[in-house]
C-alpha cells in the first residue's frame, strides 16, 4: 500500500516563480507556458493497515507544516487535476533526505509499518501547445533535471 | 590585465575573491549578472565565485547557468580566455556544460555523502580545511598554471553539493586520460584514500576540481580565496606566520591565472 502526500506552499513559492521566469525570460517559453506551480510529493510505502486515511493524516502532521503548507493525501492512486501537465522529478541516485525521513518515521516516531519513502517534486506546467507532453518533456530535459542525478516522468 | 568576478543574486564570496585576485597582481571588478553581457568581452579572464546563486533554487547553479552572461562566457572560453569557478561557480560551470566540456551536461555535483568503512557517516553541508593534491601536469590548466604535479595545497571548503557524479560510466576514465582531473582530496601526506574524512564529500575518485579539454576553464569546490593570505590558515598550520600580506596557498590559483593570461595574450 502506498500513501501519497502532495504538499504545496500556501505562501508564494519563490522557487516556482524563479523557474517560471527562467523558462519564460531566458529560455523562450513565453508563448507556450502560461504558469508553473510546484508540489512536493511524498510516497510512503506501508504494510496494509485498516485505516490508511487516518495514517495519512498522521504522516501529514510530521511532514507538512500547516502554517505555510497545504496537502492532499491519497492511497495508492495519484490523480491530478486537468489543465496542466504534471512532471515528476526525483533523484535516481541515493536520496539522503528520503532515507533520513524513513528512519525518522520508523525509528523516532514509531511508524513501524513504513517500508519505504520516496521524495520527489511535481512541476505543474500550464502549457498552450498542440503537443503538451512533448513540450513538457523538453522543458524537463532542458531545465528541470540534471540527468546525471535526476529522473523525470510525465504523470 | 583585468578580470571580471561574476556576481549573481546570492553570490557571497565576490569581494574576498576580488581581494585575492588583486593581491596576485590582477586588476579586476565585480560584474553584476544583469549588466549587458557583451561588456564581458573587455576582460581578460573571469572568476565565478562561491555562494548560493538564486538561493540554489531548483538545483545549485541551474538557474544561473541560463543567464545571458553565461552564453557570453561560453564564447569567451571558446576564444581561450580563462575562467575559474569556485564552489557555486563550479556548480554553475557544470550545469552550463562548460565543465567537463565534452558533450553538453556531462556530470552533476550532488549532495555530499561521507562514507567510512562502507557506512554512510554523514550527509549534506560540510565546512572544513582540506588538502588538495594537484594531479594535472604543469601548464595543463589556467587556474593551476604555476603549480607542479603532486603539489599539496591546504584550502578550506564549505558546501552541501560537491559530490561529483555522472551517469556516463566512461567519463571519469576520460577525464583521467586527458588530465582533466586537476585536484583530488588527499591527506597531509598526499594520499587519496576513498574514505571520509580524506574524501571529504564522497566525490568520485576524490575529485575536487576539473578543467575542460582545452584547460582554460577550471572548476573547484574548495575556496582558494579563503587561504589567499597566510593569516587565514588554521592555527595548527605551521605556515600560519608572517605579516598581513604574506601569501597563503590559495594565492597560487590567482597567480596561475595571471601567468596564464600573460602567456596566452
Amino acid at each position: 500500500m502506498k500513501i501519497n502526500l502532495r504538499v504545496w506552499l500556501k505562501i508564494p513559492d519563490a522557487e516556482a516563480v524563479t523557474v517560471k521566469n527562467t523558462l519564460i525570460r531566458r529560455m523562450g517559453y513565453g508563448k507556450a507556458l502560461s504558469d508553473l506551480k510546484k508540489e512536493r510529493l511524498w510516497s510512503i510505502e506501508v504494510e496494509d493497515v485498516e485505516n490508511p486515511d487516518e495514517l495519512a493524516r498522521k504522516f501529514a502532521r510530521q511532514l507538512v507544516n500547516e502554517n505555510k503548507e497545504d496537502y492532499i493525501a491519497s492511497v495508492d492512486s495519484l490523480v491530478f487535476e486537468e489543465g496542466y501537465v504534471p512532471v515528476k522529478v526525483g533523484l535516481h541516485i541515493e536520496d539522503g533526505e528520503a532515507i533520513t525521513t524513513m528512519n525518522q518515521l520508523q525509528n523516532r516516531l514509531g511508524f513501524d509499518m513504513v517500508t519505504g519513502v520516496e521524495r520527489s517534486t511535481v512541476w505543474k506546467l500550464y502549457l498552450d501547445s498542440n503537443d503538451s507532453v512533448k513540450l513538457a518533456e523538453e522543458i524537463a530535459e532542458r531545465l528541470l533535471i540534471n540527468p546525471h542525478k535526476d529522473f523525470y516522468e510525465v504523470l | 590585465m583585468k578580470i571580471a568576478v561574476i556576481q549573481f543574486p546570492g553570490t557571497n564570496c565576490e569581494y574576498e575573491t576580488l581581494v585575492a585576485a588583486k593581491s596576485a597582481g590582477v586588476d579586476g571588478e565585480i560584474f553584476r549578472w544583469n549588466r549587458p553581457a557583451q561588456e564581458l568581452c573587455d576582460f581578460d579572464g573571469y572568476v565565478i565565485p562561491g555562494g548560493f546563486s538564486y538561493q540554489d533554487r531548483l538545483r545549485a547553479g541551474a538557474i544561473a547557468s541560463k543567464e545571458p552572461v553565461m552564453e557570453t562566457l561560453r564564447e569567451e572560453a571558446e576564444a581561450g580566455k580563462p575562467i575559474v569557478g569556485i564552489c557555486n561557480g563550479f556548480q554553475i560551470l557544470v550545469e552550463s556544460g562548460l565543465l567537463p566540456g565534452l558533450d553538453g551536461v556531462d556530470a552533476a555535483l550532488a549532495q555530499n555523502v561521507m562514507v567510512s568503512k562502507n557506512q554512510i557517516v554523514r550527509r549534506g553541508f560540510y565546512c572544513a580545511w582540506t588538502t588538495l593534491r594537484h594531479d594535472a601536469p604543469p601548464n595543463r590548466c589556467a587556474g593551476t598554471f604555476l603549480i607542479e604535479k603532486g603539489e599539496l595545497l591546504p584550502i578550506p571548503l564549505a558546501h552541501a553539493e560537491g559530490n561529483l557524479v555522472t551517469a556516463d560510466e566512461n567519463l571519469i576514465d576520460r577525464l583521467n586520460e586527458e588530465n582533466q582531473v586537476v585536484f583530488r582530496y588527499c591527506d597531509e601526506e598526499g594520499n587519496s584514500t576513498p574514505d571520509y574524512p580524506v574524501n571529504i564529500n564522497g566525490s568520485r575518485q576524490n575529485i575536487a576540481g576539473i578543467c575542460n579539454p582545452e584547460g582554460n576553464v577550471l572548476g573547484m569546490m574548495p575556496h582558494p580565496e579563503r587561504s589567499n593570505f597566510a593569516w587565514q590558515l588554521p592555527a595548527f598550520d605551521p605556515a600560519k606566520k608572517g605579516g598581513l600580506e604574506t601569501p597563503g596557498p590559495g594565492r597560487r590559483i590567482f597567480e596561475s591565472m595571471k601567468r596564464y593570461i600573460e602567456v596566452k595574450r
